[in-house]
């Protein structure tokens, strides 16, 4: 009987269960005729105790002979716990096969060399001059037996290294050589399989070559992936096999070989062979010649492809022609890079970094995702790219090798290189511990604390759970810090001395770089750079740290360079202010959102310049909300109660409107409010300036200082103004009305209300961001009288009438002035603009008025195509199509008696006036020709209604309408398809042709 | 720099040329070319010749921004003509926007996004047209019409004419250029022949197409006579047409092909001709794009004018050729209504786009045409549900106007430069007052 242990002991040891372990060491001990407090000692090292000892426990009940042989020597069965604490897969495979046994007892080593385990794997199956002598389950059984034992002989070498980070590169080399060795061995197998279909003569003639891509084609494979492979084939002597008989074979060879590593047998298969990198992906044929691999990438590859062939190495097959494949191929990646889209080619990698994570997993994520693998090798991918185009020093598959050789050259920090290859190596670890765990193929943090307590034993570098997590948290952020690192900060440094610096680049270097990332005047930038960080002022040192990151999201704009120099010229204005540069700093959110709005609109940039203070705002969605009305009016009577000058009140007026469209633009472009928000927005901020310029007037007074008797009077919102569907540079319709009163009467009321139009035009003066009172939908046009009496208006419409006006009016609601005067103005307008009945001339009319609009309206020279107000199928078609229904069933219908266009299209279909699909039509194009119109706006700060063909331009307002960068061309193409629907609705509905 | 483009440099140099001519196409399908010296070519691959964006419009110019050419170098050439005496070479180009993309409105990248959406689904599309066309004694027709050169018929075998010359030359003036001709005889009418290329990829096809353009007229102007490939010289006579065989293949099976499917024909290979039929009327504007087009559509001898299919039909728009015992490879299909002067990018897309459209809609193909369309009368074909196609130019630019189709295939640039080109055709056609309305109302009203 052996002494007891204590519980603490076996605590100590690593055990989480320790009643229930005791009785199991000591009936263990007594199997296998050991010493127990030996057997607990031995547990030390295994990463997950419990486990390794239920294992154990398993195998001694009948392995007891292989056991004995092994428990004695204290490395062989410290080996064996660690395996056995460290993966359920390998167990379990050991427990199949338990001769596997054997392996513990020998010193770990790594296979000797990547032929040695292509011979092994070819002798499982017997095979000869490449055909097999086993087939079906038992070549599938044999095969991947003896994979896993090498697999066993891997992991027993890793987990017991004394410096597993320093192993990483040699064990997922082997990793690799195993993999394209299990390939080799399967083909064999392919080949004696078919032939049942082929005679051997055949099949021998077939040259076919395995390409491994990725993970492996890098030799830098993890325990448990797919392994992503492309396939080329070829006769070897056309005369005695056509070319297209040798493709057949080859493909059979493929779809059997892929079935023998992976399909179900006994044993289980070992992972997938995916071919989906081929030519045309999924859809393409699975085995292609090597001509016909080339003239794919020479005509139809996408950018991606070129990146994806970077990793390409022959692992299996005919190595002649695999090493033609990769030399074919090898200049097109190179070359690819220098091609003039590279810079979306960059973006799109920048995508793929954190694309498709599961919401609920991204803070567990240790491949994908801020600061995970894939980001590292992001940078590393992209800094091989911009530089490998005229260093071929750079060229390099494996992720490590190619951060070596970065590093060789001077293209980044030795010592941040190597921060960046530790990271790499402590990530790799830490996969290859969990992938090992299970033998699956996750890269999923484990969630409970038990999962981390037994990573962190297993990675034998950090000393508990709560070791484990935070030490990974700091690495991502090391990671993403780095990424600025290694390719922003060397941009400052080119232009500024900085201290901590070890190499500088070449400010060539630098321009390359920076024009890589999409900065169009490369030297300017620099400049721009240098000015904000040289010195050594508080504001050039925090400038320092937060350019790089700054940079990266700039060049993420259209316009990075117009973007810096706002950037540059805002710093000037607010960098002494106790609160810009440090929001910047302390608030990441309020950084990315000023780099975006500065490289994205010129409209906002500028204003911005007048109002810096607003730069505040980007800190806080809240104070980008739109203010409602009511906030905006009593903001009005306060300025007017506050300031008794009028030149003071006007300036008071003039800031706030230019404040609150700001706001409205700038939330527009950080996307917190949606276009309809805008629009009211826009109307409530119009109407609010316009209540405040109306007070202004009324109280003016007259040379001698007195205040003048005024009419009553009202201002109505027309047009766009009055559906409340203003855009960013709209005009704004309107209409002026007063009513005598018994202070002013006659022709002096005339006057004075002429005079208070004139005042309001005259104080509504802003060069720097125009508003427009626009009074043409008055009575007469242009040639009537700017403002009319209540009796005028009513005298007029009884005479005159013109069907023009009254689908004018059909957009009138009240803007601002007198409440009572403005609902008697609608009483007196609703019966003309929803009249009971129109007559066919009149519907004529309206058509012929339309027709003569197109032709006449549309500016000299410009193209009706591209014009988003009175261009085929923009704004004015599709209104003048709602207009003219509600002219001629507003009436009986009075769910159409509304001023928004879309509101009356939705009205119109509800009372089945309107096909549904007409309807969606012109809604479609209305909302696309009202967005592309304010982009512009946004975009360039000029006011114009036609469609740039300038394409650096159409990107810009393409982003600001949410399309991806680079969608000129897609943006172009959706506006002149939707408006060309819309053409095709308006001219049955609206002409009835 | 990539292996193509070493090699045309080095070929510059060694053979001594002394002119670059950089070919595109507009887009109603006439050749332009710029010439570049040698020093500039390779300035020219990296970073393309600026030229006028309203150079590929066509007719009608709006303005447009500058666009560059980016000569393709695996297009490169010696041209063969005996008239020049410095060597000279040939690329074809890409029309690029100066940010790069290709340019929307370049007939050429119609084709490649078009064909870039088939290989999406795995597919590459192979074309073999048959091109039709008339040797003149001059393009002189004052003297009572065009006079052809000859008054040889079907297969007849001139000995001795020029129009054997002029073939031989041609023939070999094609092959020094790299394009393979198939096969060519005399056709029906006298003074027309007919060259087959041989069977390539669309685009391949589309370039070959441009090129050999230029060539027959090289040579037949080195021999003193004139070519043309204008529809429909002579009305007492054939028009010229461009009958074009087609297949898809995945990877290298044909996907047309299935042993034992009627005429061999595979389902694919039915859905892609139930889309063609489906689509031609609308499609008709680009395949048959001139107003001279439509007297060829509608003039008989073997024009189809009406939508059918049959195997071995004359009379049918699509043909499914006779088949060859264990050529499973050479399957394929013929379309038979476009003409010699279509734009081969612009039509090929389309007919592509529309055998694709056949496809992903899986649309049923209606039963074959087994007699002699033309000598059904109109209630026959009505009943058998034979729709016709458009008769006048005019009425094929109304059918183009509202297809979806034909505004997704081309993009809605080309398909308004088209639109806008052809009608203009139409009105400067409609207002002339004809020799027959002369001939039959002057005298009687």
């Amino acid at each position: 009987m052996t002494p007891a242990i204590s519980l603490s002991s076996i605590a100590r040891a690593g055990f989480s269960e320790l009643s229930s372990a005791r009785p199991k060491l000591t009936a263990i001990a007594v199997a296998l005729g050991s010493d127990v407090q030996y057997l607990l000692d031995v547990f030390h090292v295994a990463p997950d105790p419990d486990r390794a000892l239920a294992e154990l426990e398993r195998l001694t009940e009948s392995h007891v002979p292989l056991l004995e042989k092994l428990i004695p020597s204290r490395p062989s069965s410290e080996r064996l716990v660690r395996v056995l604490g460290g993966s359920r897969g390998l167990s379990e495979f050991i427990s199949r096969h338990p001769h596997a046994l054997a392996e513990f007892a020998k010193d770990p080593s790594l296979p000797r060399s990547a032929q040695d385990v292509r011979d092994t794997l070819c002798q499982s199956v017997g095979s000869s001059d490449g055909f097999s002598s086993v087939v079906g389950d038992d070549a599938r059984d044999k095969l991947r037996i003896r994979y896993r034992e090498l697999l066993l002989q891997i992991t027993i070498y890793d987990l017991a290294a004394e410096s597993p980070l320093d192993e990483i590169e040699a064990v997922t080399a082997a990793l690799s050589d195993i993999a394209g060795a299990a390939i080799e061995a399967a083909l064999s197998v392919a080949r004696t399989e078919v032939l049942e279909s082929f005679s051997r003569e055949d099949i021998a003639l077939v040259d076919i070559a395995v390409i491994g891509m990725g993970k492996c084609g890098a030799r830098e494979l993890n325990y448990l992936s797919d392994v992503d492979v492309i396939y080329v084939a070829e006769s070897q002597d056309e005369e005695a096999l056509s070319q297209e008989k040798a493709l057949l074979i080859a493909t059979r060879l493929a779809q059997h070989m892929s079935r023998i590593i992976y399909e179900v047998s006994k044993e289980p298969g070992l992972w997938e062979v995916d071919a989906n990198l081929r030519p045309e992906g999924k859809d393409g044929v699975l085995v292609r010649s090597l001509e016909s691999h080339l003239a794919y990438y020479d005509r139809w590859a996408k950018d991606w492809e070129f990146q994806a062939l970077l990793k390409a190495r022959p692992i299996a097959g005919a190595v002649d022609l695999g090493n033609r494949y990769v030399s074919g191929v090898a200049p097109k990646v190179w070359s690819s890079a220098s091609r003039a889209n590279f810079v979306e080619q960059v973006q799109r990698m920048r995508q793929r970094v954190t694309e498709h994570i599961p919401k609920e997993d991204v803070d567990y994520q240790i491949k994908l995702g801020p600061g995970g693998l894939r980001d590292i090798e992001f940078t590393v991918q992209l800094l091989q790219l911009v530089h490998g185009l005229v260093d071929d020093s750079v060229r390099q598959r494996g992720t490590l090798e190619a951060l070596n050789a970065l590093a060789s050259a001077g293209y980044v920090g030795r010592s941040e290189a190597a921060s960046f290859a530790e990271y790499y190596r402590m990530l790799r670890l830490l996969e290859h511990r969990m992938q090992l765990r299970d033998l699956s193929r996750t890269h999923l943090m484990p969630r409970d604390v038990d999962g981390q307590r037994v990573l962190a034993r297993a990675t034998g570098i950090f000393t508990s759970d709560v070791d484990a997590v935070e030490r990974w948290q700091q690495i991502k952020l090391g990671v993403r810090q780095l990424h600025e690192r290694l390719f922003y900060r060397p941009l400052l440094a080119a232009v500024a001395k900085l201290p901590e610096e070890t190499h500088q680049l070449t400010s060539e270097q630098a321009q390359a770089r920076l024009s890589a990332i999409g900065f169009r005047d490369a030297r300017g930038a620099l400049h721009h750079i240098a000015a904000l960080t040289s010195g050594v002022s508080r504001r050039a040192a925090i400038q320092r740290a937060l350019l790089p990151i700054m940079l990266q999201w700039l060049a993420d704009g259209a316009d990075p360079d117009h973007g810096l120099l706002s950037f540059r010229r805002l710093s000037e204005e607010l960098g002494e202010t106790h609160w810009f540069l440090r929001m910047l700093r302390d608030s990441a959110g309020a950084a990315q959102r000023l780099t975006q709005v500065l490289s994205g609109s010129r409209y906002v940039s500028d204003l911005l310049e007048r109002i810096p203070e607003a730069a505040a705002w980007f800190d806080d969605d809240e104070d980008l909300k739109p203010r409602p009305l009511s906030v905006l009016s009593s903001e009005m009577v306060a300025i007017l109660a506050r300031h008794e000058g009028d030149k003071a009140a006007q300036s008071a007026v003039r800031s706030m409107r230019r404040r609150e469209i700001l706001r409205l633009a700038i939330a527009g472009i950080v996307g917190v409010v949606t276009m309809t928000e805008i629009s009211r927005g826009l109307s409530d901020v119009t109407t609010a300036t316009l209540e405040g310029l109306l007070a202004l007037a009324l109280r003016e007074r007259d040379e001698k200082g007195a205040i003048q008797a005024n009419p009553e009077f009202a201002i109505i919102a027309m047009g766009r103004f009055g559906g409340g569907e203003l855009g960013f540079g709209s005009d704004a319709d309107v209409l002026f009305v007063y009513r005598v009163t018994t202070e002013c009467s006659g022709d002096i009321a005339q006057k004075r209300a002429e005079r208070i139009v004139a005042r309001i035009m005259e104080l509504a003066e802003d060069q720097r961001l125009p508003f427009d009172i626009d009074t043409d939908l008055r009575p007469e046009g242009k040639s009537g009288a700017i403002v009319r009496s209540l009796e005028s208006y009513e005298a007029y419409y009884a005479r005159w009438s013109l069907m023009w006006e009254a689908q004018a009016l059909l957009r009138a609601v009240p803007a601002a002035g007198s409440p009572f005067l403005l609902s008697d103005v609608m009483a007196l307008i609703n019966p003309i603009r929803y009249p009971a009945e129109i007559s066919p001339t009149d519907v004529r009319e309206i058509r012929r008025i339309k027709a003569r609009v197109e032709s006449e309206r549309l500016p000299q020279g410009a193209d009706p195509l591209r014009h988003v107000k009175l261009g085929r199928g923009s704004l004015s078609d599709v209104e003048w199509t709602v207009q003219i229904l509600q002219l001629q069933f507003a009436h009986d219908h009075p769910t159409l008696q509304t001023t928004s266009t879309r509101d009356a299209l939705t009205a119109l279909v509800a009372e089945g006036l309107l096909d549904a699909e007409d309807a969606s039509r012109l809604d479609a194009a209305w909302i696309l020709a009202t967005r592309v119109r304010s982009a512009i706006t946004v975009w360039s700060n000029k006011s114009t209604d036609v469609l740039p063909s300038d394409r650096t331009q159409m990107d810009g307002i393409a982003r600001l309408m949410e399309y991806p960068p680079g969608s000129a061309s897609a943006m172009e193409e959706d506006y002149l398809a939707t408006t060309r629907r819309a053409r095709q609705v308006f001219e049955r509905v609206f002409y009835g042709a | 720099m990539d292996k193509q483009q070493d090699f045309v440099l080095r070929t510059i140099e060694e053979r001594g040329v002394k002119f670059v001519r950089l070919w595109f196409t507009d887009v109603v399908g006439t050749l332009k070319s710029v010439a570049v010296a040698p020093a500039e070519v390779e300035g020219a691959f990296a970073e393309g010749v600026g030229i006028d964006g309203s150079a590929i419009e066509g007719m009608t110019r709006s303005y447009e921004a500058d666009v560059l050419a980016q000569p393709d170098p695996s297009t490169f050439q010696i041209l063969p003509w005996r008239g020049e005496v410095d060597p000279t070479a040939r690329m074809f180009c890409d029309i690029t926007t100066p940010d790069g993309e290709p340019a929307i409105a370049d007939p050429r990248n119609v084709l490649k996004r078009t064909l870039a959406r088939a290989a999406a689904r795995g597919f590459t599309f192979y074309t073999h047209p048959e091109i039709e066309f008339y040797l003149l004694k001059s393009s002189d027709y004052t003297d009572g019409g065009p006079h052809p050169i000859d008054n040889a018929g079907y297969f007849d075998n001139v000995s001795g004419g020029i129009a054997q010359d002029f073939r031989r030359r041609s023939v070999r003036m094609l092959e020094d250029i790299g394009i393979s001709v198939e096969f060519s005889h005399h056709e029906a009418g006298p003074g027309q022949n007919e060259i087959d290329l041989r069977y390539a990829d669309a685009l391949t096809t589309a370039d070959n197409v441009m090129t050999f353009r230029t060539v027959i007229k090289e040579v037949a102007s080195e021999q003193g006579v004139y070519a043309t490939f204008m529809p429909k010289p002579f009305a007492q006579h054939p028009g010229s047409g461009m009958h074009t065989h087609m297949s898809l293949f995945e990877g290298d099976t044909n996907a047309f092909y299935e042993a034992g499917g009627q005429y061999q024909l595979s389902k694919i290979g039915r859905q892609f001709i139930a889309g063609l039929l489906h689509y031609a009327p609308e499609i008709t504007a680009i395949t048959n794009q001139y107003v001279n087009s439509y007297k060829r559509l509608w003039g008989g001898d073997e024009a189809p004018s009406f939508v059918t299919w049959g195997h071995n039909n004359r009379s049918a728009l699509v043909r499914v050729p006779v088949y060859k015992p264990n050529k499973g490879q050479s399957c394929r299909i013929e379309y038979r209504a476009i003409d010699s002067a279509a734009n081969p990018y612009l039509a090929y897309s389309l007919l592509l786009a529309a055998g694709l459209k056949g496809i992903e809609d899986g649309l049923e193909l209606p039963d074959e045409a087994e007699d002699n369309v033309w000598e059904l009368t109109d209630t026959e074909r009505k009943a058998l549900g034979y729709r016709a196609l458009p008769a006048s130019l005019d009425e094929a630019i109304a059918l183009m106007e509202n297809s979806e189709l034909v505004a997704e295939t081309l993009g809605e640039k080309v398909f308004n430069y088209v639109l806008l080109n052809k009608r203009r055709e139409w009105r400067a056609y409609r207002a002339q007052v004809t020799d027959f309305e002369l001939r039959t109302n002057l005298e009687s009203l």
